[in-house]
């Protein structure tokens, strides 16, 4: 079969660090490669050469038998891009954006439209609105429209679903589908098994080395230690005592005529882990903000850890413990001083810290890195750190908002072992996430659907009450209901 | 509060730039910058039309071409030819001597010399041809064999008070400090919540119980130490450099720059906590102090503006700094003398700092 992507031997080193080490990999015609591997092993610098927007340190590699570094200008014309983040200018509408890009590329919308319109048709009723105010999922059709109006035959997908919640990710790869058949080549990254599963072969690298090219299948078992640990052990409501922390009814909050959070009621016990499920757009973070005293409800009431969300808010701020999907300790500190600083900011005394932050770092098997910069840590040593920094001073409840996006299963699986020893400390953990494994983890569940909560209830007592096989059909199956566009 | 304090100076020692910066902008501020903004106008192209050939001429002739202020003078044939001259660009200033200079001189007559200037350099144009007629005169005085009778005297003889010398390194030096502390201490905050603001740690910040005050006063403080080291370090260097020291008290020059720099640290970090993106934050900086330090008096002086720009200058805090740091650093004026600009300073510090941690907000 015709080969359209040849990599042959490519190396490259950013100083001591090697990201790509003598990698060789080839895709024929209208075949979906993925790329799969944990943070920092490599993919990206792999795009960016394969898009010219990169030189190799040593070997060749060819898209559409054009070197990429000798013919760029003939590969830019084939191929369409898509970054991991929004590659979209915010402050252009959709129709302005995607008329830029077919600018760009020296077409017009017009002449591309029978390329796109199976999934620009989707977006199209807003297409004077603004694309900053788009939600995850459109903004990820919108920046698909647009790397696929000047008719490539090559496209680079870098994590292109990566904070979007499942039911968008899905309509994303169906969407993939009709491209394959009219010959377009897909190469993709992603850490989600499910669309591992969707390519024709996936590629596994990690810390710069192809360890392995395959169907996905055997790609998976023979690397199953990374993509599929042991499911995590844990015996549903452990005698979870009957104390409310979270309390919740009728919360509201509107922003203009829009209701973001539309009339929720719900508690969670002390020392359960509480699932916070909802699509991209269905008010979950809005909630979040409210208990976490960020924002002010509009109307309704609720209690954090006893204290009124409505007058105590800065109170309830000493009880809780917070991480955000952004990660949120700071890059230029070392790990000791950021235990430090926030410990400090929770009022503990400096010897408490100091004994603890030993114990810490002795768990986390940190010891040896305390005074490294936490910005050069790989990923999913930050986020566990950032868990560990949340419950430090001990509070009632943590908040951690989608903690593990962008890693690896195996990794998730260890920061959830984290979780269930905090759980087990008696700190309630109220956690929202887009990975349908993470939730099954929980021992109970709500979705959000436009702004209410539709479900609510353990995962096995939900998909006994849909008659659903999964978690993953569960939530797109109530997900799917969804009838608002924001 | 002692941790964030202690975070900040951290981050401020982690950076890679930001250190050298706060180093290197004043030492360049201070080693050149006295030498450029010199108003003194020197090397005026003067061109002389000579009709009298007379030993009062050359006489006259001798003395200009001595003079530092002007570059060695051309002698033309005409009058025409020097403007000329002029157009090229290749002279400023015309002086022409008429035909019996000398003569008309010896008879006790007040014989005129014609100056012309090239005003489209202003400044070159009116200081380069009152040189010329300070040279002139001088010349005539000296030249005069009899006792100088009172009307016949040059009619004026400056005196500049407290600056006698009219060194503009001495005029300027305290100018300068002011934009370094206007700089740095503008700057440096604006960026700093933005900064947090981009890279979300200022969400983690938000939901702890840390309050307004401290984490206001935590951002400022550093920023205050930096304006007393830059402060410092433009003291040092002009002593060094130039041998220039304050005339009056080096407390006092404290006390006013620290009041400078809470002026600026407050309102930097009051736009950085309206700001959502750094460039946001520095375009909104950059029209305030290039607004405050026109107006302020620093280049121009304010008496010659407009009153309704007069007017404005009052709610400039810059202003009062000027005003002060000139009267302690020329002078040696005492804290007497200050009172007003001291107190109006303290007013601004106060309101600016309290706006900043007011427009600090925990909920969005």
């Amino acid at each position: 079969m015709e080969s359209v992507i040849e990599v042959r031997e490519v190396s490259k080193s950013y100083g001591k660090v090697k990201a790509l080490d003598a990698v060789t990999l080839s895709a024929s015609r209208g075949e979906m490669l993925g790329l799969i591997g944990p943070d920092g092993s490599g993919k990206t610098s792999l795009f960016r050469i394969l898009t010219t927007l990169l030189l190799p340190d040593s070997g060749r590699a060819t898209v559409e038998g054009f070197d990429t570094v000798s013919q760029m200008t003939d590969i830019r014309k084939r191929v369409g891009y898509m970054p991991g983040s929004f590659s979209l200018y915010q402050d252009l509408t959709v129709e302005e954006n995607l008329s830029f890009f077919a600018t760009l590329f020296g077409t017009t919308v017009d002449e591309g439209y029978d390329n796109i319109k199976a999934i620009y048709s989707q977006i199209e009723p807003f297409r004077k609105r603004r694309a900053g105010a788009l939600s995850g999922g459109m903004k990820q059709k919108l920046a698909l429209s647009c790397a696929l109006v000047h008719r490539p035959t090559v496209l680079f997908l870098d994590e292109p679903t990566t904070g979007v919640d499942p039911v968008s990710r899905k309509e994303l790869f169906d969407m993939l589908e009709p491209l394959r058949s009219q010959g377009v080549t897909i190469l993709v990254s992603t850490p989600y098994l499910d669309e591992v599963r969707r390519c024709d072969r996936v590629a596994f690298l990690s810390e710069g080395l192809l360890r392995g090219t395959g169907k996905p299948d055997e790609i998976l078992k023979e690397f199953a230690s990374v993509f599929c640990p042991s499911p995590l052990q844990h015996e549903e409501s452990q005698a979870a005592s009957p104390d409310n922390v979270i309390e919740v009814s009728h919360l509201v909050k509107q922003f203009g005529s829009f209701r973001a959070v539309d009339d929720i009621s719900f508690s969670v016990r002390k020392g359960e882990i509480f699932g916070f499920l909802g699509a991209n757009g269905a008010g979950k973070t809005t909630a979040m903000r409210i208990l976490t005293g960020l924002s002010k409800p509009t109307s309704g009431s609720g209690t954090v850890a006893g204290l009124d969300i409505n007058t105590q808010s800065e109170q309830i701020k000493s009880r809780i413990g917070y991480m955000s999907q952004r990660f949120s300790l700071y890059g230029d500190l070392t790990v000791r001083e950021n235990i430090a600083l926030f410990a400090g900011i929770y009022g503990m005394k400096d010897k408490d810290v100091k004994a603890k932050t030993d114990i810490l770092l002795e768990t986390l098997r940190f010891t040896e890195h305390r005074d490294t910069i936490v910005s050069s840590l790989p990923l999913g040593w930050k986020q566990k750190l950032a868990f560990s920094v949340s419950i430090f001073h001990e509070p009632e409840v943590v908040f951690l908002d989608e903690p593990t996006g962008g890693v690896d299963p195996a990794t998730r699986r260890q920061f959830w072992q984290l979780i269930y020893d905090a759980a087990a400390r008696g700190i309630t953990v109220f956690v929202t996430t887009h990975y349908m494994d993470e939730a099954e983890y929980c021992d109970r569940i709500s979705i959000m659907v436009d702004g209410k909560i539709s479900a609510l209830g353990s995962p096995s007592q939900l998909k006994r009450q849909y008659g659903m096989p999964d978690m993953d059909s569960l939530f797109t199956y109530l997900a799917r209901k969804a009838t608002r566009t924001e | 509060m002692r941790h964030l304090l202690l975070k900040e100076l951290l981050q401020l020692r982690r950076n890679s730039f930001l250190p050298r910066l706060i180093l290197l902008f004043p030492v360049m501020i201070m080693c050149v910058m006295p030498w450029v903004m010199d108003m003194e106008v020197r090397n005026v192209g003067l061109a002389i039309v000579d009709n009298d050939h007379s030993l009062l001429s050359r006489r006259l002739i001798q003395r200009v071409s001595a003079s530092s202020y002007f570059r060695t003078p051309s002698l033309l044939p005409s009058y025409e030819e020097a403007l000329r001259w002029v157009e090229a660009d290749k002279a400023d200033v015309i002086l022409e001597i008429p035909q019996h200079y000398e003569r008309d001189f010896g008879r006790g007559s007040v014989p005129t010399v014609f100056v012309a200037a090239n005003a489209v350099n202003g400044t070159k144009g009116s200081l380069g041809s009152s040189y010329v007629t300070q040279i002139v005169a001088l010349n005539l005085s000296a030249s005069l064999k009899r006792p100088v009778r009172q009307a016949e005297a040059v009619s004026f003889s400056p005196l500049s008070l407290y600056n006698s010398h009219l060194d503009y390194k001495r005029y300027m030096i305290p100018a300068l400090m002011s934009i370094l502390v206007m700089m740095m201490c503008g700057f440096l905050p604006a960026l700093n919540i933005v900064g947090e603001k981009e890279s979300g740690t200022i969400e983690q910040i938000n939901v702890t119980p840390v309050g307004k005050l401290q984490f206001i006063l935590a951002k400022l403080i550093p920023y205050w130490c930096i304006g007393a080291l830059v402060l410092s370090v433009c003291l040092l260097l002009s002593w060094l450099l130039y041998g220039i020291t304050p005339q009056g008290s080096v407390g006092l020059v404290y006390l006013l720059s620290m009041l400078l720099a809470l002026v600026f640290s407050g309102l930097g970090l009051a736009v950085s906590n309206y700001s959502d993106t750094m460039q946001q934050a520095i375009l909104v900086m950059w029209f305030f102090v290039v607004c405050m330090m026109l107006l302020s008096g620093l280049f121009t002086p304010i008496s010659s503006m407009p009153p309704w720009a007069q007017a404005m200058t009052r709610a400039i805090p810059t202003r009062y700094y000027i005003d002060a740091i000139r009267t302690v650093f020329l002078r040696g004026g005492t804290l007497t003398d200050i009172l007003p600009q001291t107190l109006a300073l303290l007013c601004f510090a106060l309101a600016f700092c309290l706006w900043a941690v007011l427009s600090y907000s925990k909920k969005s």
